[in-house]
C-alpha cells in the first residue's frame, strides 16, 4: 500500500522523469524488436519499419502506460482545470456574466438558509434542547400564578418547571435613570434550561419566594454596558424601582431567555401582591420545562390534560375552559415565522434555478462556437467522458466562483436583513450568522448549481459529431440547440412569474394594509413613556402619581411649538391594551364563557384631541373626572387596587360596544361594571359619558372585534403613562427640550420608548414591509435574469438567421416583416413561459395565503397586471434583437455564405 | 497485430506476466518473447498491451522495477515479482484452473 502511493505519488511529482523512462523503456523494446528482426534476416531498413508497424503508435502505449499506473485521475483534473482556466480567461465577458449570475442566485439562497439555519434548523443553545417545552392555556392563553403553582405541584412529568413574564424597571443611581427590560421568572426556570451564572449564581428556590430578601441576576450584555464588566458586582445593590436588589449572578454572553431582557427577578418575590393571587389571570405568565427522563410529550400532554380538568371542577368561575397546552420551546419560538421562511426560501430557490437557466443558455451559445474545438480534441483521442469531465470542470469552476461571490453577497445580504428586521420579526435573530452548517450548504448548491447548468450543455457538445463538425458550418446543431435554450427561457419565465406574482400578491397587501384607517392621526407626533417607581400604598401615593404627569404635561403643553399633550396608559398599533371582563349594569351577568372582553385604555383629558380621535356622542374626560367623590370611608380597609377601582366612575366607549350593546338607545348615561358582579374585584358601575371612533388597537392587520372602553386618568392613577405631544415643528425636534422639562420635574427619571406616531404605524405593518423587501428584490433579480435570458437567446436565434433575413429582403421582405417575425418568434416563447407561469403561480401563490392581507391568493388583477407586466417587459426585450434583424444588409447576409 | 492478443480473457494477460516473472526478473520485450515462444506462437502480446499491464501491475504493487544491463549491455527495465505479486500469482491460477475447468465441464457434457 505505502509502495503503491509512492509509486503514485512519484508519477504526479517527478512527471519529467517518468516520461523519461517510459521513453526509454519502449525505446528498448523497439531496439530488440529491429535486432531480432536482422537476426531473422531482415534489412536494417526494413528491419526498423517492421518493427515501427508492430509496434503500433508509440504515442498511445504510452498514454495507456500511464494510464495504468492510475495517476491519470489527478493529472487529468489538473489539466482540465488549467485549460477551463485559460478558456473562462479567454472570454472574460462571458465569464463574468455567469459569475456575476450566480453569484446573485446563491448568494440570495445562502443568505436566506443562514436564517432558516439559525431560526429553524439549529437547536436551541440549552443542554438537551429537544426535552424543553413550553406551557399555557393554548394560543396566547397567559397563565396566572396560582394555576401555574399548582401545575407544578402536581404533576408527575417535569424534571423542573418554572414560569416567566415581563416587567419594567427604573433604575436609579450609578449614572442617569435607566428603564430596564427584566424577566420574572422562577428559580427552576434557569435549571430546567439548565442555565448557569457566568460569574456568581442564579437565584435559589428560597429566594423564590414572597418575602424573600430581593436579588437580581444581571444579562452580560447589562453588567458591560453598565457597570463596565466590573467583578465586584456581586452583592453590590441595585435601586430598581425604590427597591433595593442585591446582584447575585451575572449570565453568560448569548443567554437570552426570554428574549430581549437585561435583568432577572425572582417571579415568586411578586406572589404574594393582590393581583397575582387571582386566578383570572391578572398577571400574564408563560411557562417552561424540561420533560422528565423517558417522558414523551405526548405523556405530558395527558398528565397536563388531568391536572388543567380537575383545576376546572375545582375553580369553574375562573378555570372554565382553560386547558393545558404543551408544545416544544422551539416549536414556540418559530410557529409564526416558519411559512414565511419557506415562502422566502422557495424563493430564492427560484431565482437560483433562473439564473442556472441563464448561463446553461450562456453555454450553449458558446457551445456552438466550440464544436470544433471538441471535434478537434476528439479527433485526436480524446474519449466522449474525458471531454464531458472537461467541460464539466468549466461550469463546477464558474459555479465555484459563483460560490464565492454569492458568499460575498449573503455576507452582506444577512447584514442587510438584520438591519432591516424590526424588532420581533424573527425570533433567534441574534443567533444569525454565517457558520460552517451555511458554508458546506452554499459548497453544495454551488456544486449542485454547476452540474444542473453544466449538464445540458456539456451533454449536447460531447456528442459533437467529428465529421460534420470539422468539416463545415456549425449550423448542424442549431435547431436542437435552439429548442433547447427555448426551453430554457420558458422555464426561466414562468419561474419568473411566479415570483412576480407572489411579490405583487404582497405589494397588493401592504397598499391595502397602508390604506387601512387606523382611527386615530399620526402625523407630527412625538410619543414617549415615564414610568415612576411605585410607591407605598397610599392614596397620597395616587395623587403624587396623578400631580407628577399633570406637572410633566404642563410643562411641555406650554413649550414653543407645541399643540397639544395626551397622556394614556397604551397607544394604538401597540398591542398593549389590556382586556378587561365587563358587564351590563341592570341586564344579567351571562354564563362565564360568554363574558364580553373590552380592550381598555386609561386616558387622559387631552388624549382623544391629541389623537384625534373622533368624539361621536357625549363629551372627553375632562377636570372633574377625579377622585374627589370619593369619601375617605369608602376606602378604609382596602387594599390599593381595590382603592384605585373604587375612584372610577367614569367610562368612555367606542362605537362598537355602543353599536353592540346599546343597539337601540343613546349610552350616555348607561352604566358597565367591570368583572363579573361576582369578582371581589370588581368595579363600581361606571358612567358612560362618551362614545369615540375605534381605533386599531393590536396593530392596522388585525380585524379586531373586541370592543374599547377608555378610564380617566385622574381616577385611576397609573404609574407608567404614554404621553403623546402633536406638534407644529418636526417631533424630533421636541426630543430635547421634553427630556429637560421632565428633568426640572425629577432628575432621577427616564423617559423611554421615544419615537413619533409615524413610527410607531410604521413598526406595525415592519414584519409585512420585510417580506415585501426580500420577496421584492429577489423578483426584480429574476426578472432582471430572465429579461437578460429571453434578449440573450433572440439575439442568438437573429444570428443564426441572418442569411435568411437577407434572402427574405431580397426577395421583398419588408424590415415590418422581419421585425414581426422576430418578435412573434420571441413572444411565443414568452406566451409560453406566462402560461405556464400563470399555471403554476394559481398552485403555489395558495401557500402564502398566510401573509396576505385582504387579498386573495389568486387574485386576478395582480395575475393579469403581472402577465401583462412580464410579457411587455420581454416584448422590449424582443424588440433590440429584431430591429437588429431589420438592420441586415441582404447583399453582405448572402455574401457570407 | 493478430486477433489473439487482443483476444487475451481479461485478466489473463496479467497471469501470463506474473507467470513469466516467477522464474526471475526480465524486461517487457523479453517477457514477450517468452509468452510468445511457451505458447507456440499461438499467444501474442503486444506491446500495446504489454507495456499498460506492467505499469498497472507495478502500480498494484505485485511487480518492482529497476533499471539494469540487458543480454547485449543496453540499460534495459527489469521486472520482478513482489511477494504480493507471488500471492496475486497463485490466486490467479486457481481462478483460472477453476474457471477453465468450468468451461472444460460444460464443453463435455452439452
Amino acid at each position: 500500500m505505502l509502495n503503491k502511493l509512492r509509486l503514485r505519488l512519484r508519477a504526479l511529482f517527478f512527471k519529467s522523469k517518468m516520461e523519461d523512462e517510459l521513453q526509454a523503456e519502449l525505446q528498448f523494446h523497439l531496439e530488440r524488436e529491429v535486432e531480432e528482426n536482422i537476426v531473422r534476416g531482415m534489412t536494417p531498413e526494413e528491419a526498423r519499419h517492421a518493427a515501427i508497424r508492430s509496434f503500433g503508435g508509440v504515442e498511445r502505449v504510452k498514454e495507456e502506460s500511464r494510464d495504468a499506473r492510475g495517476i491519470r485521475l489527478l493529472e487529468e483534473l489538473w489539466q482540465d482545470l488549467s485549460y477551463g482556466a485559460r478558456m473562462l480567461l479567454k472570454h472574460p465577458g462571458f465569464t463574468l456574466i455567469a459569475v456575476i449570475t450566480l453569484a446573485l442566485g446563491i448568494g440570495a439562497n445562502t443568505a436566506i438558509f443562514s436564517v432558516v439555519n439559525a431560526v429553524l434548523l439549529r437547536s436551541l443553545p440549552y443542554d438537551e434542547p429537544d426535552r424543553l417545552v413550553f406551557l399555557n392555556h393554548g394560543g396566547e392563553g397567559a397563565i396566572s400564578y396560582p394555576n401555574f403553582a399548582d401545575w407544578r405541584s402536581q404533576n408527575q412529568v417535569f424534571e423542573k418547571i418554572g414560569a416567566y413574564n415581563y416587567g419594567d424597571y427604573n433604575l436609579i443611581g450609578d449614572g442617569e435613570a435607566e428603564r430596564l427590560h427584566a424577566a420574572q421568572m422562577s428559580a427552576d426556570l434557569f435549571g430546567a434550561l439548565r442555565a448557569s451564572a457566568a460569574l456568581g449564581r442564579v437565584f435559589t428556590n428560597d429566594e423564590d419566594r414572597p418575602g424573600a430578601s430581593p436579588v437580581v441576576v444581571l444579562s452580560y450584555a447589562l453588567w458591560r454596558r453598565r457597570f463596565g464588566g466590573a467583578t465586584n458586582i456581586i452583592g453590590r445593590t441595585l435601586m430598581l424601582n425604590d427597591r433595593g436588589y442585591t446582584v447575585v449572578g451575572v449570565m453568560p454572553q448569548g443567554f437570552s431567555f426570554p428574549a430581549h431582557v437585561e435583568m432577572w427577578i425572582p417571579v415568586g418575590l411578586l406572589s404574594d401582591q393582590e393581583t397575582w393571587k387571582v386566578r383570572d389571570a391578572h398577571e400574564l405568565l408563560g411557562a417552561v420545562a424540561r420533560l422528565k427522563p423517558g417522558v414523551t410529550i405526548e405523556q405530558a400532554r395527558a398528565d397536563m390534560k388531568n391536572i388543567a380538568a380537575a383545576l376546572e371542577k375545582e375553580y369553574p368561575d375562573t378555570n372554565q375552559g382553560r386547558g393545558a397546552t404543551v408544545i416544544p420551546l422551539l416549536e414556540k419560538y418559530v410557529r409564526d415565522i416558519r411559512r414565511t421562511l419557506y415562502v422566502l426560501l422557495s424563493a430564492v430557490g427560484f431565482v437560483l434555478l433562473i439564473a442556472c437557466a441563464n448561463v446553461a443558455s450562456l453555454m450553449l451559445a458558446r457551445a456552438a462556437g466550440r464544436e470544433k474545438e471538441v471535434a478537434l480534441r476528439t479527433a485526436l483521442g480524446a474519449s466522449r467522458w474525458r471531454i464531458l469531465r472537461q467541460l464539466l470542470t468549466e461550469s463546477l469552476m464558474l459555479a465555484l466562483g459563483g460560490g464565492a461571490l454569492g458568499l460575498l453577497i449573503a455576507y452582506w445580504g444577512v447584514k442587510s436583513i438584520l438591519a432591516i428586521s424590526p424588532e420581533g420579526a424573527i425570533p433567534r435573530l441574534t443567533e444569525i450568522n454565517i457558520d460552517w452548517t451555511v458554508l458546506l450548504f452554499t459548497a453544495a448548491v454551488s456544486i449542485l448549481t454547476g452540474v444542473v447548468f453544466g449538464l445540458a450543455p456539456a451533454l449536447q457538445l460531447s456528442r459533437t459529431d467529428v465529421q460534420g463538425a470539422l468539416k463545415e458550418t456549425t449550423r448542424s446543431a442549431t435547431s436542437r440547440q435552439g429548442w433547447l435554450r427555448s426551453g430554457l427561457v420558458v422555464t426561466e419565465i414562468a419561474l419568473t412569474l411566479v415570483l412576480l406574482v407572489g411579490a405583487g400578491l404582497l405589494i397588493r397587501s401592504f397598499l391595502r394594509l397602508q390604506q387601512v384607517n387606523p382611527g386615530f392621526d399620526t402625523e407630527s407626533s412625538l410619543r414617549f413613556k415615564i414610568s415612576l417607581a411605585e410607591g407605598k400604598d397610599s392614596e397620597t401615593e395616587l395623587n403624587r402619581r396623578i400631580n407628577f404627569f399633570n406637572q410633566v404635561r404642563e410643562k411641555i403643553a406650554a413649550l414653543p411649538g407645541v399643540q397639544s399633550v395626551g397622556l394614556s396608559s397604551g397607544l394604538p398599533l401597540g398591542h398593549n391594551g389590556t382586556g378587561m371582563p365587563f358587564t351590563i349594569v341592570g341586564q344579567p351577568d351571562p354564563p362565564l364563557a360568554d363574558t364580553p372582553f373590552m380592550e381598555t385604555c386609561i386616558a387622559d383629558i387631552d388624549y382623544f384631541e391629541t389623537l384625534r380621535i373622533p368624539l361621536v356622542r357625549g363629551r372627553f374626560f375632562s377636570q372633574q373626572d377625579n377622585r374627589s367623590h370619593l369619601k375617605p370611608e369608602e376606602l378604609k380597609g382596602k387594599t390599593m387596587l381595590q382603592q384605585r377601582i373604587a375612584g372610577m366612575n367614569a367610562i368612555i366607549i367606542d362605537e362598537e360596544l355602543a353599536r353592540r350593546y346599546f343597539p337601540d338607545e343613546d349610552p350616555i348615561g348607561r352604566q358597565i361594571r367591570l368583572l363579573r358582579s361576582s369578582d371581589p374585584l370588581a368595579s363600581l358601575p361606571l358612567t358612560i359619558v362618551g362614545v369615540v371612533g375605534r381605533v386599531k388597537m393590536e396593530g392596522l392587520r388585525w380585524n379586531s372585534n373586541v370592543v374599547q372602553g377608555y378610564f380617566p386618568f385622574r381616577q385611576v392613577a397609573t404609574s407608567s403613562m404614554i404621553f403623546t405631544v402633536r406638534a407644529q415643528v418636526a417631533p424630533e425636534h421636541l426630543i430635547a427640550s421634553v427630556r429637560q422639562q421632565v428633568q426640572e420635574v425629577d432628575p432621577n427619571q427616564p423617559i423611554f420608548d421615544i419615537s413619533t406616531l409615524e413610527k410607531t404605524r410604521a413598526e406595525s405593518v415592519a414584519p409585512e414591509r420585510l417580506n415585501l423587501t426580500l420577496l421584492g428584490v429577489f423578483a426584480a433579480v429574476a426578472l432582471t435574469l430572465a429579461l437578460v435570458g429571453i434578449y440573450g437567446v433572440l439575439s442568438w436565434l437573429v444570428t443564426q438567421r441572418t442569411q435568411e433575413f437577407g434572402v427574405r429582403m431580397a426577395l421583398g421582405a419588408s424590415a415590418g416583416d422581419v421585425l414581426r417575425l422576430v418578435v412573434g418568434q420571441g413572444m411565443k416563447i414568452v406566451a409560453a413561459g406566462v402560461g405556464l407561469g400563470l399555471a403554476g403561480a394559481v398552485a403555489l401563490t395558495r401557500l402564502m395565503k398566510a401573509l396576505l392581507f385582504e387579498v386573495s391568493a389568486t387574485d386576478p388583477v395582480t395575475f393579469i397586471s403581472i402577465g401583462l407586466l412580464l410579457a411587455g417587459a420581454a416584448l422590449l426585450a424582443c424588440f433590440i434583437p429584431a430591429r437588429r434583424a431589420t438592420k441586415v444588409d441582404p447583399m453582405m447576409a448572402m455574401r457570407c455564405e | 497485430m493478430k486477433q489473439t492478443q487482443t483476444d487475451l480473457l481479461q485478466g489473463t494477460l496479467d497471469l501470463l506476466v506474473l507467470k513469466t516473472l516467477q522464474s526471475g526478473p526480465t524486461h517487457g520485450w523479453d517477457i514477450a518473447q517468452r509468452i510468445q515462444q511457451v505458447s507456440r506462437d499461438v499467444l501474442r502480446v503486444g506491446q500495446g498491451s504489454l507495456y499498460p499491464a506492467l505499469h498497472r501491475l507495478e502500480a498494484q504493487g505485485w511487480i518492482a522495477s529497476e533499471w539494469g544491463a540487458s543480454e547485449n549491455n543496453r540499460k534495459a527495465k527489469y521486472y520482478k515479482l513482489t511477494a504480493a505479486g507471488r500471492k496475486q500469482l497463485a490466486a490467479e491460477t486457481e481462478t483460472w484452473r477453476r474457471f477453465t475447468g468450468a468451461v472444460e465441464l460444460i464443453l463435455k457434457t452439452s
